[in-house]
Parts: C-alpha cells; structure tokens; sequence
C-alpha cells in the first residue's frame, strides 16, 4: 500500500465514507479494505485524472490562440473507406510508433462539414479553427464508423503475405507464397493445385481471336477474364487500365448491381443519362418540404454524414418539413422536432403503387407544373424563365410492333429537312408541329394519328399523355390495397407534396431494390418532373464535377497510352446490348422459331452487372471465363440469394479456372479465391474519390499513405497491394500502358508506371492543375499534417513546379471549389430534360417475354424474370410476411472488424411489428426463425412498433461468415475466427433463386438485373 | 436482454414520463454535504448542451468518446440510447435519441460518498476521478442517479466522463463534441456571458431541460428538445438495441 493511500484511509472515513460503509454493502467494503491495503487489483493508468486517455494533439494558448503540435504526432487529412460515402477525414498519427490514434473530420471537406474551411486557409488556421468557443462552429466529425475504421489497420485478420490454397476451393486452407511465386504461377498456369492444368492469364491473353465463331458479338479470347471491385475506391482507374486498355478483356463489374442499381437506372431514366445514371439530391439550404421514400437522411444512405448533419440543421433551424416513407421507422425521424417530421409506415415493395398513386393523383387534380412541363426545349424553359426543361411535350409513336413504337417523334420521321434531329412536338398556340427547341411552349396532352414520311400511319401521344394512361391504370383504392397506405395518407401526403412550388423534394435509394426496382425508381423520381424542382433552389441538384486526377489531365494523360487497347464483345452480363442483335437470335428467326424467351434474361438498358457475371461465367451463357480477378468485391455477401444460387459452381475448379482475390481480410467472396493478395487500407496508400451526390462545388478527395503500410513488399521494395499485382503481371505479360514508358506528360513525353507512387501521383499533378493552378504548399501544412515525410517521394516522382502544388493537395485531403453562398441555390445545371417517356427504355423489349418496356414510370409489383408474379410461386399463405432490408448507421458490409463499433451494437436483432410478433406468442429476446423460400436464418426476435404490420426488418452489415468470422489454416497454423465478428443475421442469406431465370441464378429485377433485397416472401417461427 | 439494461429502460420510462423536465430557472438546489472544491480554474464553469433536435443517433461520440478514452471494450463514459415512442391517440411513431454522461452535478451524490476522496469537483465543475487513489469499492457507481459511472474492468477503479478534461486545458474540444455530426453537443463555459453555450441556453430558455431535477444533483447537461407534451402520451418503448455482452448501459458495475 502506497503512503497516499494510507493517508487517504483517514481523511477519505472521515469525509463521510462512513456512514455509507455503516449501511452494509458487505462486497465494497471488502473489496475497499482489500485495495486499501494492497492497492487496486487493475492496471495503472497512465495518468491518474485523465486515465489512459491519448495525449491532446494540440495546445492552443487561451490567450493568444497560438497552436502547438504535441510532440510526435501529426494531423492528416485523408479519405476514409469505412463505407462508399467516402468523407474526408483527419488522423492523428503517432509519428514515433507509426500508429492512427483516433480519426475526426477534415475541416475542408465538404462531406465533413456544412461550412467548410476556405481551401486557401493555411493548415494552421484550420486547425487552430477546430479548437476552444470558435471550434464549435467549426468542428467536422467522423462518424462513429469512420472513427472506429483505424482498428482496421493493425487487425490480426489482415493478410499480409500472398496466399495460395491448399485444399479444396473454399475449404480455408491456404500457405503463403512469395511475390514472385504468385505472379509466376497465376501469369503461366500450369498444374497448379494437383487438380489438373489451369489456364493462367497468358493462355488468355489474345484480343485477336475469337472465342466463338458462331457468335462473333461475344469477342476476343481476352474476355474470359473478368476483373471486378468493391466500388470506385479512388483506385478504380488503374484496375480499369489493366482490365480494358492493357489486357483488353471486355468484363468488368462492381458492387453497383447489389447497391442501389435499381435506383441509379430508374433515375438515369428520368435524367436521359443511361450511362452515368445521373442522381441528385434535395438542396437542403432551401427546400421547404422532402419525402424520402426508400431512402432514409440521417441513418444511412450516400452522403451519409453530411445528409445527417443538413438534416439536423434543416429540422432545426429554419422552416423546413419532411416525411419518410418505410417499411421500418429509421433514425430520420426525430421526436425533439415532432411537428417537423412524420413517418408513414408501407408495405414492403409498396413504393411503386405509392408514388404512382401520388402521380395519378397529382394529374387528375391538376395539380402539376403546367407552366413548366409545357416548356419543350432549353429555348422555351429560358423563355419562360424555369430552371429546366422536360420532354412531357415530347410525342410517343405509340402503335405496337410499329419500327418506331416507344420511339420519341422526330423531324425526320416526318420528312423535314431542317430540325430533323429534333423532336417534333405540337405547339400550344397553334396547334401546329413544331420544333422542340423552339422558344415557346407545346401542348401537354396530344393523341394524334400521323402519316410518316415513310407513308406508314401510326399514333404518337405526347409522354404526358402515356404517363396519365399508365398512372390511371389503377384506381387510388387499387394502389392503396397494393402499399397498404390509407388513400387519405396519399392524397394528403401528394397535396402537401404540390404545395411548395420547387421547394418540394422527393429522393429515394436503395430502398427500391425490390422485384420492380426500375420501375419504381423511376415513378419516384418522376414526382419532382410534376412540381418542375430540377436546378431549382429549394428543389433538386445535381452535384459538381470531381478534379480530374487519374485520367485525362492537363499535366499528364492518364487515360491514354501507346499501345491503348479498346475492348471488344459483349459483357458477360448480357447488358447494354439487346438480345436481338445477338447471333442466337438471329438463328432462331432465321429457322423460323419464336426467338423469345432468351436462353436467360438480357438487360439492354443497365451497364454491366456483377449481379450477373459470376452465373453468366459459370454457365457459360454467353460465354464462360477462365479467370477471375477480385479487389475487394463481395457479392457473395452482398447480393441476396447468390450464395445459394452459385456456391457448388463456384467451388467446382471445372468452371472458372482460377480466381485471385485482393484484399486486406478475407471476405465472403475472397473465400473462394483460389488466391489471395494483399491489399492497403485506406490509412496506407493512395487514391482519388469523389462525392456520388449532394455537393454542389466541384470536389477531389485524396488519400496517401500517413503510415507505414502493414503488409509484406516486392522485391522493388513496393508494398504488396492492388497496384503491386497489377503492375508485375501487366509487365510480366508486356501489356501496354505499363513499364518504363507508359504515362505521357503534355510535351508528349513519356514516364514510368511501375509504382504506386507513379500513378498517384501524377494524378496529385492533374488535380493540382485542374482549373487553374493550386498554390504551393508551406513548410507548416507539410509540417502540421505529416506530408513532410512523403515529401521526397513527390520531389523524386514530380517536376520541380509540380510537386509542391501536389504536396498541397495532399495537405488538404483533396482538392474542393469554392462552396457557393447558402443564398445563391444550387449551382449545378444539369441541361438534358427530365425524361417522362425516355424512349431507350421504352423502344427495348424484355428477352424472356417479348413484351415491350413501357418508357415511362408503370405500376409493377415484384416479379420474377418471365414477369410471373412472386404470389404465384410463393402463396400469401404459405409466406405471409414481407421482408426488408436497411442499411445500417454503424456497419458497412466490411467495418465488422472494428472492435469500438461494435461494441456499441453487436448484432442485428429481427425486427418484428409489435403486435405481429404478440398475435405469433413472440416476446422481445426470443430466438425466432426467418424462413424464405431460399434458405433461413436464427436471430434474437426485437418487437418494434417501428415496422410495418406484415413487415420483418432486418440491418444490413451483421451475419458475416468471414472477415474473421472463421478460421482459416495459414501454413498449417489456425488463424482464429472471431464469433462476435459473425453475430447477427444477414438478409441475403435468405434471398431468393429466381425459379424462372434458366441460369438459376439469385432473384434480380426483370428490367435492370439489380439485385432484389425488399419484400422477399418469409415467414416466422419461435425456436423452442 | 441482461437485468442491468431492463432497470435502465425501466428508468428510462420514468425519465420520459415526466420526471425529467424541469426548466433551468426552477432547478434550484442547495450544496449539501459536498467537500470543497479543488483544482481546475475557478473562473469557470464547465457544462454541456445537448440539442436533440440536432441528434441523430450516430454514435460518432460514442466511439470517438472510446477511442479517445480508452475504456475497456464494452464500457462507456457516453452513450447514445434509441427509443421509439408511440402515441396512444395518433398511434404514430418516432424515434428518440438520448445521448448519456456524466451530467458534472453542482451537488454531485457521488462524491461525499467515496470513502477515500479519490473523487471531486473541481472548481470549473467538473468531477473528477483520481485513479491512483481510488479503490474501486463502487460506492459512487451506485450513488449515481445517471448511470454515469462504473468500474473499469482493466484499471478496476472508478471511471467515467469528465468532459475530457484533458482536451479543454489543451484548448480543444471533448471528443464527444468534436466529432457530433448532427452538431447537437456543445461545451463551454457558462460563466462566460458570451460563451456559445450561454448564447444556445438562453435562445432556447423555455426548452431547456435537466435529467431528474427533483433529486436536486443540479445536473449541468442541459437537453434541448426533450418535448414532453408528446412524452406524456408514451405508450412504452423499447431500446432499439441489446446491450453488449460485455455490460450494461454506461458500463456494468463489475
């Protein structure tokens, strides 16, 4: 007992302990006596008032505001990877030991902050800004994912050396190779497993040969590899050299498919962008009134943070009110500002009859824009001074199995000489033809018959008109049964909606990814058309433009090379091309045959769909693969039902050869691999992000190595990662594009691409320039924020005018424009018109069908691939309960790792309707089965009034299987699985096989091949 | 669902049916039994504001509170509870979030009960636990009308937020502040007239409520938002989630 503690037992009886102790808590006086006499039993902490708690970063004099870095730690702005939002952050880093101590937010981030710092601010200011009275304004948080990410970085589940399997496929059985050794073996191939010879990627490397002659659109051998990643991670551009431009393979794929792809298409649909699937976000500075219906501000969704913080602002501090359509009640809603916000519970899948029900409701009361959906053209929308245009004037040829059906009528249909690329619309004045770009307004509801030029007689309607047939196909009552909302909620949540002028907004996302997906993206979306709210301040934005960094840039182009292959064929995913241009369709019209259905399901309208791929590759329609390379993708987690669907295929070597999985863990779909490479966290290497949405200046996120990187290195010395794979097998294979001379500058000289550091930073360059110069950055930011310590790599890769200014970048975590001022609206124009009949979709025909799309939002309930409804399959009264899906606040599909963030949740309970679970003898605790017609799960029953009757809610990001979840034998020794890291259930392992897709592959949605996640057919039992 | 978690959501039921709101200006108290202040700038006097109109239940404080700490995995100095509350007559309902700490009492119950004085208030208000003195007996984890306190499984003596203490010399921000996305935590002096606090407290006067003001702990972490016309109504709720295996709610007393 040490002298203070002998002291202390005097004074502290004395103070009044006594009494206490007098009452009789037998247990603390022992244990009292016991740590007086011999001190406490614990560990000491390292300081006695501040406990174990991290040396402050700063000292910031009250008096003269002067900020003094502690010693051995510096502040680093970089990109977090905790989920695809993708925010800015800043790290403290424990220079000595080369460790992250805890992570907050980038102060010049616009994802990080409402009001970002100045990008021109010193580092100084902006770090001084984060301190004391003034740092309440000016405080940018990480959120609790991002913060607890760094645990990621010294994880005992990391891979650091290559790996290669030992047992069977999948069995978790794997010893570690050299470098050397794995680019060998998966360059040449050879016997590589003892199961027989493998193609390696050499074998494959031909873009000169067809791989199937009798079906020439499937390309050249090359396309039997298939490289696919997580996400655009801010590496995606050298993944996609290799793949496209150097290797020449056409297949490539990411999570997109089993994200939100239901909703990207829906609204590139509604954007006439049906290739970059353009989204957009409220403008939160000034809209007056927002439905989220199938995405959910505040608790997840993308910007998650920033959406979270403009939320709290708006319901706040100004006039500002909104409501959230769900099946399950999410952390949007807030009690604190009850008059502000409402939630409005609906079935599963029920958001298509919804927001039909809302536009039926919206024309038959007239209570649209008509001013603005009359305007045809950008001539006639700054005539009339509206912030866009729409083509609801547009006409429809509108006769079945006419050439033309579903096509928009234009000038030279008709025969005219001069806009003949123009749609022809019918002016409101006069009634006569004309010009969508002229500068006046066109009727908004137009049936007409016409005689083309080609004599053929047909009738166009314009889109509005196809838009009020569709939406007058149901009765209100009808889509009230389909939703179960009340008809009275729908007419008051849609005269509401119509009560604002363009300050009203309704935004969705992947809340839809149901058995109709497309279409019901697409009928939300379609609301904001029918209050005019596109560029419109208050209404709906889309974002600014990233900095271009690792591509075609004014100091070096990325983009382009010697040698530059562009590839050829068709995707694996049968997409972005239609089944009728294919060689068996051709066969089948040609011998006579009715060419529908397709063998398995084409997706003419969607870009390629990992969703699709793996089955695609396994079957072999339309061709197979031999080689799969992975950075980080994890559909078999991921995507409902694939699990089930592809698991024996998947492990059967007699299919695809020979998988090669990069990543830092070992996810679900690694697993399988029958490789593995080491991959850096974020806090490790390099790369360029952008935002998806909701930022209105232009913004490039970076991110650089502020640590030493944990995994093994070449013989060059570089760490073991992405980048290092594919540089040593492209040099390997002498791809172009790769090597000594690879990167051209603007003289048009080349430069080197055998590091990392010689892609990325080039890149830094690009972004420096972009727009005009960056200033060079001072000593103090180096200083501050540890980019003193790569500073000489940069000198050694970059010009002498260049390096500083990509120092500068790195500095600050990116590069960020000006933010406009809170008054001025969004700034962002987006000039292609909102699209109520986008003929692309509605010229296509589905392939198993036959039937035509309909080009503008319809009411579909979830169906199977041939269009047969699910009920048909699965009875109500076998499967009475729906299922749906939420994103979590804390976990993303791969944080589970972090011990501080779950913690907090550990697993996901099964959220049932109180009074379902009550009718069923189900208590809060209990363990329940879910069952579906693709599997079943075991979880911890929670009763909540926050689901819909009839509705199962499961959070996504629990229920993992690996990432340290199980064991893996690493040259014979177990690397132990963690069960707390496998807690929870997961909703995908309960997705459905599509007994109608001939592939058997897992459900997808008919138009798009997105996976179907909400409203699975299910039911609920006790376990005893 | 452990016992320790069923007593807090019986609280906190009692929390939200009313005990719990009082104005500022009536949450007047005598000292009774407190040992004199020591330490920490006399000038000042820490509090916390908690806007809840601005939470949204991240739990970026939580983990940020706990990395910046370095309590045991599984104990908490803050914590951020979730409810969904239902209305009997509309039958609608909403979530409620209620961020959890050491409420730093003008009349602190947990300190004239520490047999050793190994806890006390420090002149600016904030209570404070000297670890190499306590003994970890849990008298003051049990004194605790808030649930704030609680043994630490590693340093097995008492532990708990004293608003980062550490950072506010240092002129920065409590963890917990500084990494609130919703902006619903502030920190600051309230002796100062022109300090933010002051400026929120008194913008909100006749919306600023204390937790359990009737045991006069003087709490100094003021809720904003915590609306109780709708509270009154509660039909019952239910935490959202379990609680870690672990522990309990702010962190189990061992």
């Amino acid at each position: 007992m040490d002298k203070n503690r002998r002291n202390l037992l005097k004074g502290g009886v004395a103070a009044g302990g006594l009494g206490v102790f007098g009452a009789g808590y037998v247990g603390p006086v022992k244990k009292a006596t016991e740590g007086l006499l011999s001190g406490s039993a614990g560990e000491p902490t390292t300081d006695r008032i501040t406990g174990n708690a991290l040396t402050p970063e700063f000292h910031i004099d009250a008096d003269t505001g002067e900020l003094t870095p502690a010693d051995g730690q510096v502040v680093s702005l970089t990109q977090c990877l905790g989920c695809w939002t993708q925010c800015g952050i800043r790290a403290r880093v424990d220079t000595v030991n080369n460790r992250v101590l805890r992570i907050a937010g980038n102060p010049y981030h616009p994802l990080s902050h409402e009001n970002p710092r100045p990008y021109a601010d010193s580092v100084r200011d902006a770090y001084t800004g984060l301190g004391g009275d003034a740092g309440i304004d000016g405080r940018s948080a990480a959120c609790a994912r991002g913060a607890a990410m760094l645990e990621l970085l010294d994880n005992p589940q990391r891979i650091t050396q290559p790996m290669k399997r030992v047992g069977p496929r999948g069995s978790g059985e794997w010893q570690t190779i050299s470098f050397e050794q794995l680019i060998e073996e998966v360059t040449e191939g050879g016997d590589l497993f003892g199961e027989g010879a493998v193609d390696g990627l050499r074998a494959i490397h031909d873009t000169e040969t067809l791989m199937d002659p009798e079906n020439p659109e499937y390309g050249p051998v090359a396309n039997r590899l298939l490289v696919t990643d997580a996400g655009p991670d801010g590496r995606r551009d050298l993944v996609k050299r290799f793949t496209f431009n150097a290797f020449g393979t056409r297949n490539f794929g990411h999570h997109g498919s089993y994200c939100g792809l239901g909703y990207r298409v829906g609204s590139g649909a509604f954007f006439d962008d049906m290739k970059g699937f353009t989204h957009a976000k409220p403008d939160w500075d000034h809209a007056r009134f927002v439905i989220f219906m199938g995405t959910a501000p505040a608790h997840a969704g993308n910007p998650y943070k920033q959406q979270g913080r403009q939320l709290a602002s708006a319901r706040t501090d100004r006039r500002f009110e909104y409501v959230v359509v769900a099946p399950s009640l999410p952390n949007s809603s807030s009690l604190a500002t009850r008059s502000n916000n409402n939630w409005v519970p609906i079935r599963p899948a029920g958001d298509s009859a919804m927001a039909m029900a809302m536009i039926r409701w919206i024309i038959d009361n007239e209570r649209y824009d008509h001013a603005y959906l009359s305007q045809p053209g950008p001539a006639a929308r700054d005539a009339a001074g509206e912030p866009s245009w729409s083509n609801a004037t547009h006409l429809v040829v509108s006769t079945e199995e006419h050439a033309l059906t579903g096509r928009i009528l234009r000038g030279r249909d008709l025969g005219w000489t001069d806009n003949a690329d123009d749609s022809v619309v019918v002016d409101a004045e006069a009634g006569e033809w004309m010009a969508h770009t002229a500068p006046q307004p066109a009727a908004l509801f137009v049936t007409r018959e016409v005689t083309l030029a080609d004599g053929s007689r047909v009738t166009v309607k314009s889109a509005m008109q196809r838009l009020t047939e569709e939406a007058r196909r149901l009765s209100l009552s009808e889509y009230s049964a389909e939703c179960d909302v009340p008809v009275a909620t729908i007419e008051a949540l849609a005269r509401k909606f119509t009560s604002h002028g363009k300050k009203s907004v309704i935004n969705t996302h992947g809340g839809v990814m149901n058995g109709s997906a497309f279409y019901t993206s697409y009928a939300i979306v379609m609301l904001n058309a029918m209050v005019g709210n596109l560029n419109a301040p208050g209404g709906t934005f889309v974002k600014g433009q990233p900095f271009t960094n690792t591509g075609a840039g004014e100091r070096y182009d990325m983009a382009n090379f010697p040698g530059k292959i562009g590839p050829q064929g068709i995707f694996l995913s049968r997409s972005r091309t239609t089944y009728e241009a294919s060689s068996e369709y051709q066969r089948k019209v040609a011998a006579g045959r009715n060419p529908y259905p397709a063998k398995a399901p084409w997706y003419p309208v969607s870009p390629p769909l990992f969703t699709e791929h793996l089955c695609s590759a396994l079957e072999g329609y339309p061709y197979q693969a031999k080689v799969w390379i992975n950075h980080m993708g994890n559909p078999i987690y991921g995507q409902a039902g694939l699990r089930k669907a592809i698991d024996e295929r998947l492990k059967d070597p007699s299919r695809i050869g020979l998988i090669i999985g990069i990543e830092p863990f070992i996810n679900e779909t690694n697993a399988y691999a029958d490789y593995l490479v080491p991959d850096l966290v974020t806090y490790e290497g390099w790369g360029f992000s952008k935002a998806w949405a909701g930022v209105k200046q232009r913004m490039t996120s970076a991110r650089w190595p502020i640590v030493e990187p944990r995994v093994g290195k070449t013989a060059d010395g570089e760490p073991l990662s992405m980048e290092a794979f594919l540089i040593a097998v492209s040099k390997r294979l002498e791809l172009p594009g790769f090597g000594d001379k690879a990167i051209p500058d603007a003289d048009g000289n080349l430069h080197p691409l055998n590091s990392a550091a010689d892609w990325y930073l080039r890149g830094a360059a690009n972004v420096a320039w972009d727009g005009g110069p960056v200033a060079e950055a001072a000593e103090d930011d180096m200083r501050l924020t540890g980019v003193e310590r790569i500073a000489g790599t940069l000198q050694s890769h970059l010009k002498p005018e260049e390096w500083r200014r990509a120092a500068y970048v790195f500095c600050r975590g990116g590069r960020f424009g000006k933010a406009p001022a809170k008054d001025a609206g969004p700034v962002t124009h987006w000039d292609r018109p909102a699209t109520l009949w986008n003929e692309m979709v509605g010229s296509q025909r589905h392939s198993l069908s036959g039937e035509y799309f309909t080009g503008c939002p319809t009411f579909h309930p979830p169906r199977f691939a041939d269009g047969s409804r699910v009920e048909r399959h699965y009875p109500v009264d076998q499967w009475p309960l729906r299922l749906t899906s939420y994103k979590s606040h804390l976990q993303s599909p791969h944080s589970i790792a972090a011990s501080r963030l779950r913690q907090i949740h550990p697993y996901n309970p099964v959220g049932i309707n109180t009074r379902d679970a009550q009718a069923a003898g189900i208590d809060t605790g209990d363990r329940v089965r879910v069952v579906t017609p693709g599997g079943s799960v075991e979880g911890v029953a929670m009763l909540r009034d926050g689901v819909k009757r009839g509705a199962v809610a499961i959070e996504h990001g629990f229920g993992h299987r690996e990432l340290g979840a199980r064991t893996h034998t690493i040259d014979g020794t177990a690397l132990p699985g963690d069960e707390s890291i496998g807690a929870g259930v997961n909703l995908n392992d309960l997705g459905l096989v599509d007994p109608t897709h001939s592939s058997g592959n897992a459900w997808l949605d008919w138009v798009t091949g997105a996976s179907v996640r909400q409203a699975l057919p299910a039911r609920i039992e006790r376990v005893a | 669902m452990d016992v320790s978690r069923r007593q807090f959501l019986g609280k906190a039921a009692a929390v939200t049916a009313g005990v719990a709101v009082m104005p500022l200006s009536e949450a007047e108290a005598g000292l009774n039994d407190q040992p004199p202040r020591r330490g920490g700038d006399p000038n000042k006097r820490y509090g916390m504001a908690i806007d809840l109109r601005r939470c949204i239940g991240c739990q970026a404080c939580t983990v940020s509170c706990s990395i910046e700490n370095q309590p045991p995995v599984g104990q908490f100095r803050t914590i951020v509870h979730q409810y969904e509350v239902t209305d009997n007559a509309s039958e609608e309902t909403a979530a409620v979030m209620l961020p959890r700490l050491c409420n730093q009492c003008d009349n602190p119950p947990c300190v004239p009960v520490c047999p050793v004085q190994a806890t006390w208030q420090r002149k600016d208000g904030i209570v404070v636990v000297d670890s190499d003195q306590c003994v970890g007996c849990g008298y003051c984890v049990q004194a605790c009308p808030y649930d704030a306190r609680f043994i630490n499984h590693e340093t097995q003596v008492a532990d708990k937020c004293n608003f980062c203490v550490h950072r506010l010399e240092a002129g920065l921000l409590p963890a917990c502040v500084e990494s609130c996305v919703g902006g619903a935590r502030i920190i600051g002096d309230l002796n100062d007239p022109d300090s933010h606090i002051n400026r929120v407290l008194s913008e909100n006067y006749d919306d600023v409520k204390v937790l359990k003001p009737e045991l006069n702990t003087r709490p100094h972490v003021f809720y904003i938002g915590m609306t109780d016309a709708f509270i009154e109504r509660i039909q019952g709720e239910s935490g959202l989630w379990f609680d870690s295996e672990h522990g309990g709610v702010m962190g189990a007393v061992s």
